[in-house]
């Protein structure tokens, strides 16, 4: 009896498993698949790169294609951890068979992930994940960059600090690389700058937790440190609650200078309102409004016209990826996934935020980093940048060598 | 009679252990992926179910065990540079000390308490990972930089090919849950289901309940490393979140979805886990709701896991007086 | 000096939230036997509703009086339909349905309201700063400090003295015995299960000005109720009360001084409890 329902599972299970591996017909198409957070608290960053990647796509087809096929998109989730993202990456590079890769917003996962993209063989391009040792220390011949990383923009802010009359430095930053190695950075580019620049101890400097929705502890430590100017490299969720919370505690009196390294980021914005102070310096990856260029205005209206929002770094991201793709292929006149690599290696190509180069020893863009300062402005519901301040590409880039990349 | 009744589950034991084994040679590289998934899954689930199902204790913190394996594994090849052998019997190793030190406190209390408790130790091997960066790489977690090849007979072969590791898996899977077999079956199996059964009456014979509890919980909590081992192996690296307690109601999920009574219940609970995920993502984004949307019917109304209500259904069916 | 009373005050604001909704964890527990998983995703959705009564009557207090009612209805439903079935059952099962029930309310509120980020202004009333010696303090949260044991109090004497508050307690105690008696003990299930939801979405619409709602807001809030409720015995009141004044000032105060252990402050203490007191500071055998 046992034996005769075990035999008719094992007859089913063989059943179901060749009506799911039969291969679909259909035409030749390029399939890139996407993979980003889009649930759990920071679903709004894979959401918005969804928008970004849909408007490209359907952009592109409209245009004929890449290399006259249509692109078929495929979206997965990879909720933030590591072992999903490596599993929805297998899916789609084994089951649904793409061409090319596009994503990761977590620095953590792009970190842990890709060392194991090279069994893959399918070349990925990062459009949001800011860790250095992606085009670093674990590097490899597949993963690219073409969105601005933390050293990039963490060399802008020390650029912007040396020219304030600070003295005394410290950072609030989640307790994780990012946050740690934002501080890092900065301390090392802001002294080379300005030797006599003071930073504050491991001790006295604010790292909380990622999960904290209660900052006060924080920001009590820090306004007691008598520093007088503070690195902030809180981002999303985080951020919003630091905002608030810091206002209520009078941290934006003025008695110290305040950087945000992603504070331009849509999302906070629109979520802030004007509770967002102004004259604060923030930054992002891609401002909407930095780049005057045709190309830049197309797409934000385009952007605008069919959300109704206005594009957020991460949307950008998604978007300038598919494109960098698109012109890469054309370059090497195939999809062909090794002369796809070949010509994204010194490829330069027009993107909203502007011109780009990848650079081919670690295949990180050069890409100018924009800073800004907070400002109400009646024509948008949230706050701009004015003034915006561009950092040329080469002055922010850190040399290949410093990298630590080696492939 | 009864050699004969083993003779004939030896032999569809046999045939599944055989169709595994062909799996990967008439599937799609996906599904081969996907089967060393429930394999491992499965492993973590059946040593759950020894302390759950055999021994009556709910442990919330199984994942506590299956990351410490995890991170072992990933240290020793990293750092240490150990062999793969060395590795994955130190991931055993380090998963069955870990459960003695936590056993020990835990295994006093009961029920819900002991729930809470495991749970709570469980986080506190998980603040552990995520928070000692030096040690663990923090909350990004550990790649395994060099993922090592397999030397078997004088041949190497490469973890990279899907059906390599695949193959792998089951062998050690499947000697870990002969094992297990043999301790169900054992009389120390039994001595566990009494005192699922009554706990007062078992000490009241003299058995030492704490202690037999303790060592179903070393037990599980080593089977729960050797399972975490081979995650790290498969994923090439070993992250926190495989130590929170939301991972650790995995296994209780699928325990539940297959049946607790019976032996194999777990493991086709992670087959049905697995697979229900598979359909739903392939239709929707929104997962969580409709896993949540299944489960509730499956909780209220299958008692018995789907396995279970399954294997009682076709016994009613096909009962003879005799 | 004026820090520690800032430390004071931050761990006496979040423990008094905390209190509020482990109160309504441990009722649950204690009449009913069920530990609700899905108590954190009541939390989640008391702020959620909050917000979107104040789109419509812009108002704070029509967002914390209505919300958290709409979500006790909610809770009434579900008890009905579902908790009941597994009354009788091993407590893993009711474990599993309520987090089947998370799952679901989870996913649903970032369905329905979105993945982004939302914001909720406190009233006129109390938003504001205060000054402490040299130092700003927001008001909003002093009323934290003082809404929860003003909420507490309320219960405790509704417990103690009132004709519902006693059969509630008797039927915790026995439930046959109470049958017995000819109390309609489903009827009172069914009530305080819905208490014990409004009390989450309460402390939910109490802290949504305080924190950005976000789905998965429940996370934190559930696993540390549970642990409130478990130190400080399951099904007791002043344990409750006792737990979150302990875990909240820790917390606090563990900011300063314990760098990044501090994330296992919570798991540390339950496990401190459990060995020292196996049923919680105020717990009984049960």
């Amino acid at each position: 009896m046992q034996r005769r329902f075990i035999t008719t599972l094992l007859i089913s299970m063989a059943l179901v498993s060749l009506v799911l591996a039969a291969p679909a017909w259909s035409a030749k198409t390029v399939k890139v698949g996407f993979v980003y957070i889009m649930s759990g608290p920071f679903s709004a960053y894979g959401q918005f790169a969804k928008k970004g990647a849909e408007l490209a796509v359907d952009e592109i087809n409209a245009a004929g294609g890449i290399n006259g096929h249509q692109v078929e998109a495929y979206f997965e989730d990879s909720t933030g951890k590591p072992d999903v993202a490596i599993r929805v990456l297998r899916k789609l590079v084994f089951q649904e068979k793409v061409d090319f890769l596009i994503g990761l917003d977590s620095s953590g996962v792009a970190n842990t992930v890709v060392p194991s993209i090279p069994q893959m063989k399918t070349p990925l391009i990062i459009t949001h994940a800011a860790t250095p040792d992606v085009t670093g220390k674990v590097c490899n011949r597949y993963v690219f960059r073409i969105s601005v990383n933390l050293p990039q923009n963490v060399k802008a802010a020390a650029m912007l600090a040396a020219a304030t009359d600070a003295k005394t430095w410290t950072t609030i930053g989640p307790d994780y690389a990012f946050g740690h190695q934002s501080w890092e950075y900065f301390e090392k580019y802001l002294k080379e700058l300005k030797p006599e620049m003071a930073f504050l101890p491991k001790a006295d400097v604010a790292f909380p937790p990622f999960k904290t929705t209660d900052f006060n502890p924080y920001i009590n430590k820090i306004m007691q440190s008598g520093a007088d100017g503070v690195l902030v490299s809180l981002w999303g969720g985080n951020l919003i609650d630091f905002v608030r919370q810091g206002q209520e505690m009078g941290f934006f009196d003025g008695k110290r200078q305040v950087l945000m390294t992603l504070g331009a980021a849509t999302e906070v914005l629109s979520a802030l309102g004007d509770k967002m102070p102004e004259g604060l310096w923030v930054g992002t990856r891609y401002w909407f409004l930095a780049n005057s260029s045709q190309r830049n205005q197309d797409f934000v209206k385009a952007y605008f016209d069919r959300f109704n929002e206005y594009p957020s770094y991460n949307a950008h991201g998604a978007y300038g990826a598919l494109y960098t793709y698109k012109a890469a292929a054309e370059k090497a006149g195939s999809v062909d996934k090794e002369k796809v690599i070949d010509a994204l290696e010194g490829l330069t190509v027009e993107l909203p935020v502007g011109e780009i180069t990848i650079r081919p020893e670690d295949h990180q863009a050069l890409s100018d980093v924009s800073w800004g300062q907070t400002a109400a402005h009646s024509n948008y519901p949230i706050r701009i940048l004015n003034p915006v301040k561009l950092f040329k590409a080469e002055d922010v880039t850190p040399p290949v060598a410093e990298s630590g990349c080696q492939k | 009679m009864a050699t004969r009744r083993r003779g004939k589950n030896a032999i569809t034991l046999s045939m599944a252990l055989l169709a595994l084994v062909a799996c990967p040679f008439v599937l799609p590289i996906y599904w081969t992926m996907i089967l060393t998934e429930i394999l491992i899954m499965g492993l973590l689930a059946m040593s759950f179910n020894l302390l759950f199902g055999y021994t009556g204790l709910l442990s919330f913190g199984q994942a506590g065990f299956f990351g410490v394996g995890a991170y072992t594994t990933a240290l020793f090849l990293s750092k240490i540079g150990s062999s793969l052998t060395v590795a994955l019997l130190a991931a055993l190793g380090t998963g069955a000390i870990a459960a003695t030190v936590i056993g020990y406190l835990c295994v006093r209390r009961d029920e819900i308490y002991f729930a809470m408790i495991t749970l709570g130790f469980g986080m506190m091997l998980y603040t552990v990972a995520h928070n000692w960066l030096d040690l663990t790489g923090g909350s990004d977690g550990m790649p395994l930089m060099n993922v090592p090849a397999l030397n078997l007979l004088g041949r190497e072969f490469s973890f990279f090919d899907p059906t390599v590791m695949y193959l792998f898996v089951l062998a050690v899977t499947a000697l870990c849950i002969f094992f297990l077999w043999r301790v169900v079956c054992s009389p120390f199996g039994l001595m566990l289901t009494a005192i699922r059964e009554n706990k007062q009456r078992l000490a009241f014979v003299g058995a030492g309940v704490q202690n037999l509890r303790l060592a179903a919980f070393v037990i599980a909590g080593a089977l729960a490393g050797m399972a975490g081992g081979l995650f790290c192996l498969f994923n090439a690296m070993a992250t926190p979140d495989i130590l929170h307690w939301s991972f650790s109601s995995r296994p209780v999920l699928m325990t539940v979805l297959g049946g607790s009574g019976i032996f194999f219940g777990p493991l086709f609970g992670a087959a049905i886990f697995f697979g229900l995920k598979q359909v739903i993502t392939s239709m929707t984004e929104n997962w969580m709701v409709f896993l949540g949307i299944i489960l509730v019917p499956v909780v209220v109304f299958f008692p018995h896991g789907i396995l279970g209500s399954l294997i009682d259904w076709i016994r009613t069916r096909t009962t003879r007086t005799s | 000096m004026e820090s520690f009373l800032i430390n004071l005050l931050n761990g006496l604001s979040w423990g008094m939230l905390l209190f509020l909704i482990s109160l309504g964890l441990t009722t649950v527990f204690g009449v009913l036997g069920i530990l609700n998983f899905a108590h954190g995703s009541f939390f989640m959705l008391g702020a959620y509703l909050c917000m979107q009564i104040m789109h419509i009557m812009p108002s704070f207090w029509s967002g914390i009086i209505l919300g958290p009612l709409v979500v006790a209805l909610l809770g009434v439903v579900i008890e009905r339909m579902l908790l009941r079935r597994v009354y009788g059952r091993d407590i893993s099962f009711q474990l599993l349905l309520t987090f089947a029930i998370l799952l679901v309310l989870d996913d649903a509120v970032r369905i329905i309201w979105g993945p982004g980020y939302h914001v909720v202004e406190p009233p006129a009333l109390l938003s504001g700063v205060f000054t402490i010696f040299t130092r700003t303090y927001p008001v909003y949260r002093l009323f934290l400090v003082i809404a929860g044991p003003l909420v507490g109090l309320a219960l405790w004497l509704f417990f103690q003295f009132s004709r519902w508050g006693k059969i509630i307690r008797a039927a915790a105690m026995d439930r046959e015995m109470a049958e017995g008696i000819g109390i309609r003990v489903p009827l009172l299930f069914t009530a305080v299960f819905a208490l014990g939801t409004w009390l989450a979405a309460f402390g939910g619409a109490l802290a949504a000005p305080h924190q950005s709602l976000a789905p998965s807001m429940g996370e934190r809030i559930i696993i540390e109720s549970f642990i409130v409720v478990v130190c400080g015995g399951m099904g007791s009141f002043p344990g409750a009360f006792a737990g979150a004044l302990i875990l909240g000032l820790f917390e606090s105060f563990g900011t300063v001084f314990l760098g990044s252990a501090q994330m296992a402050v919570p798991y540390i203490l339950l496990a401190v409890v459990l060995l020292i007191r196996p049923y919680g500071f105020f717990g009984r055998e049960v």
